[in-house]
This record gives C-alpha cells, sequence and structure tokens, in this order.
C-alpha cells in the first residue's frame, strides 16, 4: 500500500492527517512542500494534483484526495480494525461525526484564516472571523458541557473520533490568531485528554505534554 | 479584599494549569499530579513568563520558558540550565491563599481563602463568561427565571447581599441553581453556575442552554446599551 502526504509543518489542515496517521500507526510518505514563501501548492505541477490550489493532498493506491475529511475518513476506515475512528456501525454517532466534521471546516474558516493572517498577513475580514470564531468556540465548550452531563469525555461518545482529531488543530492553535483558552474549561480538559492519547504527535504551536524530555525532574 | 471563586474544582484536573484574573490580580492555578492546588502571581520569577503557560510535572509546576521547577511551596527547586545548582530559596512566585469547597475554587489575593457558605447538594455544572457587566448579567438571569417555568419557580434570592451569589429556586420551591459571580474584568463577567443534585440529566442539558441563552440576552442589552452611551 503506497500512500503519500503533499505536506507543509505549519498547515492545521496538514496536521490533521499526520496526527490521524500517528494515532493509528499508519505509514506514509511525505513530499514537503514550500508553500511560504514559495507558493508551491498553486505551481502547475501540484495544480495538477488538486486545482483548487490547496494542501494537503493525498495520494493514496493511485488516488487523489483533496479534501482532509475525505483523507481522515479513508485512513480511519482502512486502518482502525476496532471501527471506533469512524464509527461505521453506529447510525446515530456516524452522523454526529459528519456533523462535527462540517464543524472542523467553521475552525478553519475562522481560526485558520486568523492564524493565516497572523503568520502571513493575508488579507482578511478579521472582525467576521473573530467573532465567528468565538461563536465556534462557544457551540465547542457548550456540546462538552453536555457530553461531560452525559458522562462522555470525547465529541461524539466515550472514545474519539476522526471528529475529536478534525476539531483539535484549530481548537488548540487558537492562540496563534490572538484567541487564548482562558474563557473555555472544558476545551482546555478536551484539548489536555488529546494531547495525553498514545501515540501523540506534535507540531510547531502544538507542543508535547512531557516538552522538556530527559530534563524533566520530579522532587521526591 | 474577598473570597473570589474562580472556577469549578472538576474543571481543573490533576496535572493541570489554569490563568484566572481578579480585579489586577491575575493568576496561575494549577492542580498536581497527586491533586494539590497552588494558586499563584502568573508571573515566573526568571523572566516573568506567564505561569499558566507552564507544565505540571508530578509535583512540581514547570516554567514553559526555560523550564524553572517550582514545588507546591513554590520555591524554585530545578533549573535546567544549572542541574547542579541549588536554587536560592527566595526564588519563588507570590502565591495567594486557595481552598476548595462546594465544588469551586476559592481564592483570596490579600488574606486567607474564607469560602461563602452555600446550600447542600449543588454540584458544578458550567463556568460562562459573558461580555457585559455584572448587573446587566444579573438583570439577564432574572428576567429569564421567570420565563423557564420547567426549570425555576421564578424566584431569585440574594444570598449574599451584595448580589455575588444568586439562588433560583426549583418549581417545588426548593434549591434550584446557584450562580456565583466572579469579580468582574472590564470587558466582561465570569459566573459560575452550580445546580442541584436533584435534577435529571435532560433538566442540566436544559439549564447549561439557558446560560447560554441568559447569555446572548445579557449580550445583547450590552451592546444596545454601548450604542446609545458610548463606553467612557
Ligand atoms: N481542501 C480543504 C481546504 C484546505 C486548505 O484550505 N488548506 C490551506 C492550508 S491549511 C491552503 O492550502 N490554503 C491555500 C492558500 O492559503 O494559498 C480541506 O482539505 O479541508
Ligand atoms: S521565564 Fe520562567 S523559566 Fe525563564
Amino acid at each position: 500500500m503506497s500512500i503519500t502526504l503533499y505536506n507543509y509543518v505549519l498547515s492545521g489542515n496538514c496536521y490533521k492527517v499526520r496526527l490521524l496517521a500517528n494515532l493509528l500507526n499508519i505509514k506514509y510518505e511525505t513530499v514537503a512542500i514550500d508553500f511560504h514563501p514559495g507558493k508551491e501548492h498553486q505551481s502547475e505541477p501540484l495544480l495538477k494534483l488538486n486545482p483548487a490550489g490547496t494542501l494537503p493532498i493525498l495520494v493514496a493506491n493511485g488516488q487523489v484526495f483533496t479534501e482532509t475529511q475525505a483523507m481522515l475518513v479513508w485512513l480511519a476506515q482502512q486502518h482502525d480494525p476496532s471501527c471506533s475512528w469512524w464509527p461505521i456501525n453506529n447510525a446515530n454517532q456516524l452522523a454526529a461525526v459528519v456533523q462535527w466534521l462540517g464543524f472542523s471546516s467553521r475552525l478553519s474558516a475562522t481560526i485558520g484564516e486568523l492564524r493565516l493572517h497572523s503568520m502571513l498577513n493575508n488579507t482578511i475580514n478579521i472582525d467576521s472571523a473573530q467573532h465567528g470564531a468565538k461563536i465556534c468556540l462557544r457551540e465547542l465548550e457548550s456540546h462538552l458541557t453536555e457530553q461531560r452531563i452525559i458522562g462522555q469525555q470525547w465529541l461524539t461518545g466515550d472514545q474519539p473520533t476522526i471528529a475529536d482529531v478534525a476539531c483539535f488543530p484549530y481548537t488548540a492553535l487558537s492562540p496563534d490568531a490572538g484567541i487564548e483558552h482562558d474563557e473555555y474549561p472544558l476545551i482546555r480538559g478536551w484539548l489536555h485528554a488529546l494531547r495525553s492519547l498514545d501515540n501523540f504527535l506534535t507540531m510547531p504551536g502544538i507542543h508535547e505534554l512531557h516538552e522538556l524530555g530527559s530534563t524533566i525532574r520530579d522532587k521526591t | 479584599m474577598t473570597t473570589e471563586p474562580i472556577g469549578l474544582a472538576q474543571d481543573l484536573a490533576p496535572k493541570g494549569v489554569m490563568r484566572a484574573q481578579i480585579g489586577h490580580a491575575d493568576m496561575a492555578i494549577w492542580r498536581s499530579t497527586s491533586g494539590v492546588i497552588s494558586a499563584w502571581e502568573n508571573r515566573c520569577p526568571h523572566r516573568g513568563m506567564r505561569l499558566s503557560h507552564g507544565f505540571v510535572r508530578g509535583e512540581s509546576l514547570a516554567c514553559a520558558y526555560h523550564g524553572w521547577h517550582y514545588d507546591c511551596d513554590a520555591k524554585c527547586h530545578y533549573i535546567p540550565a544549572h542541574p547542579e545548582l541549588e536554587p536560592p530559596s527566595t526564588i519563588r512566585p507570590a502565591i495567594y491563599s486557595v481552598v476548595e469547597k462546594a465544588g469551586i475554587i476559592w481564592v483570596n489575593t490579600a488574606g486567607t481563602a474564607t469560602p461563602a457558605e452555600l446550600p447542600d447538594r449543588l454540584l458544578g455544572l458550567r463556568t460562562i463568561t459573558m461580555q457585559c457587566d455584572l448587573s446587566t448579567a444579573a438583570h439577564a438571569i432574572a428576567s429569564a427565571a421567570q420565563t423557564n417555568a420547567a426549570l425555576f419557580n421564578g424566584s431569585v434570592n440574594d444570598i449574599n447581599s451584595d448580589q455575588t451569589i444568586l439562588s433560583l429556586a426549583n418549581p417545588n420551591g426548593t434549591d434550584g441553581i446557584c450562580i456565583l459571580f466572579q469579580q468582574p474584568l472590564a470587558q466582561s463577567t465570569v459566573i459560575h453556575v452550580l445546580a442541584h443534585d436533584s435534577y435529571s440529566q435532560n433538566e442540566l442539558i436544559a439549564i447549561s442552554r439557558w446560560c447560554e441563552s441568559v447569555r446572548r440576552e445579557a449580550e445583547r442589552i450590552m451592546q444596545s446599551s454601548n450604542k446609545v452611551e458610548p463606553a467612557k
């Protein structure tokens, strides 16, 4: 099986794919794309693969995907025999997962855009992106509150799914867009839970909970 | 200075770090792996990094910047760049008195924390931040209590005279929910909502959504009053 990810390290969408692949122990190749300043994703060879001129692009056994959510579905469906990350055997939960995949696009369109603006100075409508980001984070916080009331820790149940993976990066990266997590205690707890999973993967701006590595010294 | 509620105890799990502000005091509150809670000035004695960005390592908080480790007594006991050095005992952030009672974390920035007396059998529901002042929030809560007969009987009581703790009775007339106001910041009011343990899960969800409606209403009132009377 051959899987190739056209990747940019600072992209939150590329990170979703790398994160799930790591969590599920999937081996893949990467092709590093000079997104900034080279704009290589908008060069002719890349536009042949993805006319939309966006990253990530995943080529899996010859099939080309240009939407992150499709990549997550494909990876989980191929590599998760327990069917917990993409719960095809439970109609209600499966629909809830797709609902939160859709929500993750709203996070990209608000927090993701604000972050690109503060990193690359892209032109965007800042007020409307900030307002949209606040609406999204409040909705997520309220949903996690309701999940806690019914005794569930993750977005759609008591196990993480690709919905949690899809919503994680831009929520975690919101401080890059100028939005701190101070107002959102349940979001903080959920981010912490995701970062505590086995085989969690970092990216610039999302470090490990055990970042100091061998220098950790507990006072005993 | 009084003792202020700054969060629900269950929202700060072991290994968790959070930031809270009371008036001009900016603080990092963290819980060690074994469960010990501490509230410190949010400023690393080394170069002033916010300690709320730090990481919990067992029974220490490590600053995110250069990794200085502080133990639960706030004493710096490890500097990664000088592992052999025993740091002077004077290196410590300012500490505040913090206690947990009735599912709430209480902090006093100028004295010993003495939590308010609350009715029994309340459980933490959620903390919610509203972009409005305290009186607008209190007003929106009082009017919303009248219109939700399934959850509340409409009566709103001040538990203390300064209106920083309100209780709304449930339809049987007994304790329903309790709302604690944290000393407001310039732009926002933080409330902590506790609910009686007799509410069902569906009722708790309804109360959580009621809080969101209250917030939308309070922020609408605030926005329209800002239009009439520009902020000073
Ligand atoms: N195809 C969509 C959108 C992906 C997307 O917007 N990616 C960003 C990078 S994170 C991008 O390539 N933007 C193009 C640009 O800014 O030039 C998806 O996979 O969710
Ligand atoms: S600023 Fe905290 S360790 Fe340097």
